[in-house]
């Protein structure tokens, strides 16, 4: 490919551990950008959470997405839901969900809460997926469980991932988990993230970089931009085709 | 059925849907001079979990439900060590209680006051998650298993992980704050927040005498 990523200037060290990394090798992952989760109406909304919150990492990521498509990176973006007869929803999940008041199938302002299909599901125009781009959908917090992600990935030779989206506590965090665990080299971005408690977002960035980074690094998406170096060739920029 | 008072809302099982899993309550994590206390963390952080689970494995004994412990580590010859891990320093070097986290050494074993009994279930993990390339999963459906209650170190890592990999497999996690711990309180704390947070998204949360409570007022299976 046409440039490396690396080294960042991340937190607790500079990623990726083996110093720097081709962009063929690595995937950004947007992580439940959808309506749903950061939109007006959708059911972070309904349950009476603040949207801006969420939305707060959507200018960084779409600047990001617009830096990493240059470069030809692969990028992925996931979309948590179920099918609309609720065969995959766990029993103490739509429970859970109703509870809160916001039951998952039900019908809010923007269609049936979390269901695939229906305009809250879809990604929100700010950082929507382009053709040819990989859409994984899961029915729950981690992109891994259920899903072709692990098979995607390896089957495009990845092996360093850097993480973006909603919310950054429970599918950013949970996802993340999931691919240390299976050996990825992960960057969380600070700018790219948000919770619905703004403490739960920095805790949970805290907790990546304990202990040596025990589940990676964190840095922001303007220090991944600063350490994209151009290899010998020229960088394929889409207006150059 | 026994039903224990947790936030966000009371926490239900039967006698032969439940669990008991205890994560990687080791001496690399738990001993002063191990591993865990090598890396700078204060080791008495966990070591207060121990009291209170061990009173809690007596009674789930007690009662003939399944406990299942799990360990980290790897292979001596590190191959399902991922290098990124590796690269992070300390994993199968030589520590006060053996190679740290390698199987079969002194260091990665359960520590004495929880040593499983004969016939309970040690599943060995390489990554922090119980489920990932384990048998967990079939160790659970073979028991008839629905319900967890997830103890161990630490809160944050370990235990949380395993929370939400069971959570999307659809389990129901009941985790007692007095029976895990984080190095660092702060994250004891949010830990326990984030598990009940937003109606419950990873689970339950209680303390041990609780749930005691509720088992005992049962009668004995």
């Amino acid at each position: 490919m046409t440039a490396t990523i690396g080294p960042v200037k991340a937190n607790p060290y500079l990623w990726p551990y083996d110093g720097t990394v081709d962009v063929s090798r690595t995937a950004l992952i947007c992580i439940d950008w959808q309506t749903d989760f950061c939109g007006k109406g959708g059911y972070v909304d309904s349950m009476g959470y603040d949207i801006e919150l969420t939305r707060a990492g959507l200018p960084a990521t779409a600047r990001l997405l617009e830096h990493v498509r240059g470069l030809g990176m692969l990028v992925i973006h996931t979309r948590e839901g179920h099918d609309p007869d609720l065969s995959d929803l766990p029993p103490n999940k739509r429970w859970r969900s109703a509870q809160i008041g916001a039951e998952i199938g039900s019908d809010g302002p923007c269609g049936r809460i979390l269901i695939k299909g229906e305009p809250g599901w879809e990604i929100v125009p700010e950082v929507a997926p382009l053709p040819g781009e990989v859409l994984v959908d899961k029915p729950g917090k981690g992109a891994f469980y259920a899903t072709n992600l692990d098979l995607v990935l390896r089957t495009h030779g990845i092996t360093h991932l850097i993480l973006t989206g909603i919310t950054t506590d429970v599918c950013v965090h949970t996802t993340m988990r999931e691919a240390n665990d299976r050996g990825y080299e992960c960057l969380i971005l600070s700018d790219c993230t948000g919770a619905t408690d703004p403490s739960n977002h920095t805790a949970a960035l805290h907790m990546v970089t304990m202990q040596g980074g025990v589940f990676g690094c964190v840095a922001t998406s303007d220090d991944v931009i600063a350490a994209t170096e151009p290899s010998d060739h020229p960088a394929r920029h889409p207006e150059n085709d | 059925m026994p039903t224990v008072d947790a936030k966000p809302s009371p926490f239900t099982f039967e006698l032969d849907n439940v669990a008991l899993l205890v994560i990687d309550m080791q001496r690399d994590f738990l001993l002063p001079g191990g591993f865990g206390e090598s890396l700078g963390n204060d080791v008495s952080q966990l070591a207060r979990t121990i009291e209170p689970l061990a009173a809690l494995m007596a009674v789930w004994r007690a009662h003939n439900l399944p406990i299942i412990h799990t360990r980290e580590g790897h292979l001596p010859d590190l191959s399902d060590c991922p290098p990124s891990k590796l690269a992070r320093g300390g994993i199968g070097e030589q520590g006060a209680f053996g190679r740290i986290l390698i199987r079969g050494e002194y260091g990665h074993d359960i520590v004495d006051e929880l040593a499983p009994l004969d016939g309970e279930l040690v599943v060995d993990k390489p990554g922090k998650g119980a489920f990932y390339a384990t048998d967990l999963s079939d160790i659970l459906e073979k028991l008839n298993a629905k319900k967890l209650v997830v103890t161990g170190v630490t809160t944050e890592v370990c235990v949380h992980t395993t929370v939400r990999e069971a959570n999307d497999r659809g389990y129901d996690c009941l985790v007692p704050a007095d029976c895990v711990g984080s190095y660092f309180p702060e994250f004891q704390r949010v830990g326990l927040e984030m598990i009940a947070a937003q109606g419950g998204i990873f689970g339950w949360v209680a303390d041990s005498p609780t749930l005691i409570a509720a088992l005992s007022s049962q009668e004995q299976k």
